[in-house]
């Protein structure tokens, strides 16, 4: 990939807090501290996550599971719109 | 071949909540208890069975896990027995890896991590009913071959596809697949010279050890870590794009439909008091039925006894010791079954983890997080299987504190000393309803107080993080709930013909002998041994308001919570001559200046010793084993019980100053 097309990409990509409710996003990337303990309960990168609610704890769905989990990890993952 | 000796073991594993323990209980025939929420398996269990060819196996129940790389205690257990570190187990023959066909990716990390390690592995597609009725489109076939392991589509609930699932066991076992991807050269050689390094120190399946070592280094998040990730994720993507179809995912289901009130942040909160207050009126309302019937049984045969018996020592041991004293504790059975039953039903449902997620909003202001909340409220029913579900509490300074606090939440030991303490407060029974809902409101909040006050001082600086899967909601498996009820119920009853008929016994000998000359049955109680020893404990209680024989039935107590009340019956019955039930018996109890012993202040100071006490040696041992120390158990057994005396003195001598009697 280009180095335009990388910075592009960047530029789209959210934290999953910051990410709008009620939309399906692409996990680009897991980073941060608890980022084994996310990729182990489904948060992997190339992982399809649709974000059902805001808030200090989240709830979102991986491959039909329902997760909840709170602002701080939330913000270790980063999305792209799918 | 003898066909009693077991040719193999095999290790159920598989994600949190994936159904490991029902297809164990469908293998075995066993009857493990079963929750729908992640950490219902919190130790290892194991069973046989027999495969249609005649082979017979011990299955091995682990505790769930999300992956190898253990986030807390409960997935060390798994990995440990995996790598064949856990001292005094064999690795198994075979891994039987149970995954979730509703949530196949997520769980298909778990088998490759499981595979990678060179094991032989046979896959209990579970939840296949689930699945289809959600239109999810599986193919095991596919799946096989991508895999290289058998895919069984079963349903462990439903025991469909057992039998298949067992004619794929196969004895002798396939061989292991192996890694089924590669890595670049430079990888593949730190794999190699990690299996070779373990080979040298003389490790169990070198191997294992060498590729884990790589994949989940000590130091997390190393590049080599990413690319495995990265890889195996990929392969899962190739694999399920040929074996898996979702339907489009836009429709809400049933949960969706719950879950939009149930955690919703108001509505959801007027649900979860209602569904809270609703199980103790309950427990007070529709246990009374029961329970009186129960009193009048065990009256009725104290009359039946004394009017066959000859008058004397040995009938007063059966009437006052024997029937008085078991009859005192068993009489709370409908209370502990209508506790248990309410408690397996919100676990079985699938409530439990949306009460743990609302709850974390509490729990976060005191240092805890909702995962804290599972174990406390295990702890209502009983505080020993309330510790040992904080093994799924991550951080372990969140699960030190919660531990220490943990036997504040009023278990059901507790129950009977209330229930028969509560009517000497307030009768009618919305407002005793209120009364004891306060109570638990009460401990509760001292508990989450003290971990506000413990957590920084234990050295926890961390704020804690809430990662918690919400299973779907499901009918409660009322086969397993039933089960867990009754089995309850039968340890219930068999503490009260063991443990409490002995203390009984030994209780009225006590307060029998030695004999006085006077026939005076007051003068012949001081005299007795548990009048001596109640004499010398009587300047510790009395601040707290309680006479002797009070103070004599809570040193009593600490064997065991319940036998307070058998504690009282027997105690108090010397006082009077017709037999009678414990009520009519603790109520008619009087001071030596004529003066009615139980007054409103004096149940009151008693309630407040029985909220904080920890009188329950079984719960001191089981902290010392799941904290590793005598220091914090013996620390949290003195700690708790100062407290309780102080709150005990401190209600009474307040409630004497403001003229409450």
């Amino acid at each position: 990939m280009s180095n335009l097309a990388l910075h592009l990409e960047r530029d789209s990509a959210l934290t999953l807090s910051q990410a709008s409710t009620g939309c399906d996003f692409q996990i680009r990337a897991v980073d941060g501290p608890a980022c084994r303990q996310l990729r182990d309960i489904g948060f992997c990168e190339q992982m399809r996550v649709r974000k059902l609610t805001n808030g200090r704890n989240m709830l979102c769905t991986v491959c039909g599971t329902r997760l909840a989990l709170s602002k701080d990890l939330a913000d270790q993952i980063q999305v792209i719109p799918a | 071949m003898s066909s009693s000796s077991i040719e193999a073991h095999i290790a159920l594993i598989g994600n949190p909540n994936s159904g490991k323990t029902t297809l164990f209980n469908a293998l075995t025939g066993q009857n493990q208890k079963v929750g729908n929420y992640a950490g219902a398996t919190v130790s290892r269990k194991s069973g046989q069975f027999f495969t249609p060819h005649g082979h017979q196996f011990e299955v091995i129940d682990l505790p769930g896990c999300y992956s190898l790389s253990p986030n807390s205690p409960d997935e060390e257990v798994t990995r440990d027995f995996l790598l064949g570190d856990q001292e005094g187990e064999t690795p198994p023959d075979l891994i039987l890896c149970v995954l979730d066909a509703t949530q196949l990716e997520r769980h298909l990390q778990l088998l490759l991590q499981v595979i990678d390690l060179g094991y032989s592995v046979v896959v209990a597609l579970n939840k296949i009913d689930s699945a289809e009725a959600q239109g999810l489109r599986i193919d095991p076939t596919s799946l096989s071959e991508d895999f290289a392991v058998p895919f069984v589509p079963l349903s462990a609930l439903n025991e469909r596809g057992i039998v298949q699932l067992k004619q794929a066991l196969r004895f002798p076992f396939p061989s292991a697949p192996g890694r089924l991807w590669k890595g670049p050269a430079e990888l593949e050689e730190s794999i190699e010279l990690s299996t070779k390094v373990a080979e040298e120190e003389g490790l169990p399946k070198p191997e294992a050890h060498g590729i884990q070592r790589i994949a989940c280094p000590e130091d997390a998040d190393t590049e080599a870590e990413q690319f495995i990730v990265k890889t195996r994720t990929e392969f899962i993507q190739r694999a399920v794009e040929a074996g898996l179809q979702r339907p489009d995912g836009s429709a809400q289901d049933f949960t969706d439909k719950i879950d939009a009130h149930a955690l919703h942040p108001i509505k959801g909160w007027f649900l979860f008091s209602g569904i809270m207050f609703a199980v103790f009126w309950t427990i007070f309302e529709f246990a009374s039925i029961p329970m009186d019937w129960i009193d009048g049984a065990f009256g009725s045969l104290g009359e039946w006894v004394t009017s066959k018996m000859n008058e004397g020592d040995f009938q007063s041991l059966i009437v006052d010791g024997v029937i008085a004293g078991v009859g005192g504790v068993l009489i709370f059975l409908p209370q502990i079954v209508l506790l248990f039953l309410f408690i397996s039903l919100l676990e079985s449902s699938g409530y439990m983890a949306r009460a743990a997620y609302l709850m974390d909003r509490v729990m976060s202001r005191v240092g805890l997080s909702g995962k804290s909340f599972l174990p406390l409220l295990s702890g209502y029913a009983c505080a020993i299987p309330g510790v040992m579900a904080t093994r799924t509490i991550s951080n372990a300074k969140e699960r030190l504190t919660t531990i220490l606090i943990l036997p504040w939440t009023s278990c059901s030991a507790r129950l009977p000393v209330y229930v028969m303490l509560i009517p000497f407060l307030v009768t009618g029974s919305l407002s005793q309803t209120a009364i004891m809902f306060g109570i638990y409101a009460v401990g509760t909040i001292t508990a989450l107080l003290a971990a506000k006050f413990l957590k920084p001082r234990l050295g926890a600086t961390e704020p804690p993080q809430f990662l918690l899967e919400l299973p779907p909601y499901q009918k409660p498996q009322w086969r397993h709930v039933f089960h867990q009820v009754r089995e309850r119920a039968f340890s219930f009853v068999k503490k009260a013909g063991t443990l409490i008929l002995g203390i009984s016994i030994l209780l009225w000998f006590l307060g029998t002998y030695p004999k006085s000359d006077s026939d005076d049955p007051v003068v012949q109680q001081e005299n007795s041994a548990m009048g001596r020893a109640g004499k010398l404990i009587e300047p510790i209680v009395s601040p707290l308001g309680w006479d002797a024989r009070m103070g004599t039935a809570m040193l009593t107590s600490f064997a065991a919570r319940e036998v307070f009340v058998s504690s009282l019956a027997v105690s108090y019955s010397a006082d009077s001559d017709e037999p009678e039930s414990v009520r009519e018996t603790v109520t008619n109890a009087k001071r030596p200046d004529g003066s009615p012993l139980f007054t409103p202040l004096v149940a009151l100071s008693l309630l407040a010793f029985f909220i904080y006490a920890l009188q329950c040696l079984p719960t001191t041992a089981v902290v010392k084993r799941e904290t590793g120390s005598w220091k914090w158990a013996l620390g949290q057994l003195g700690g708790m019980t100062a407290f309780a005396y102080l709150a005990a003195l401190a209600v009474y001598q307040i409630g004497k100053l403001i003229g409450y009697s």
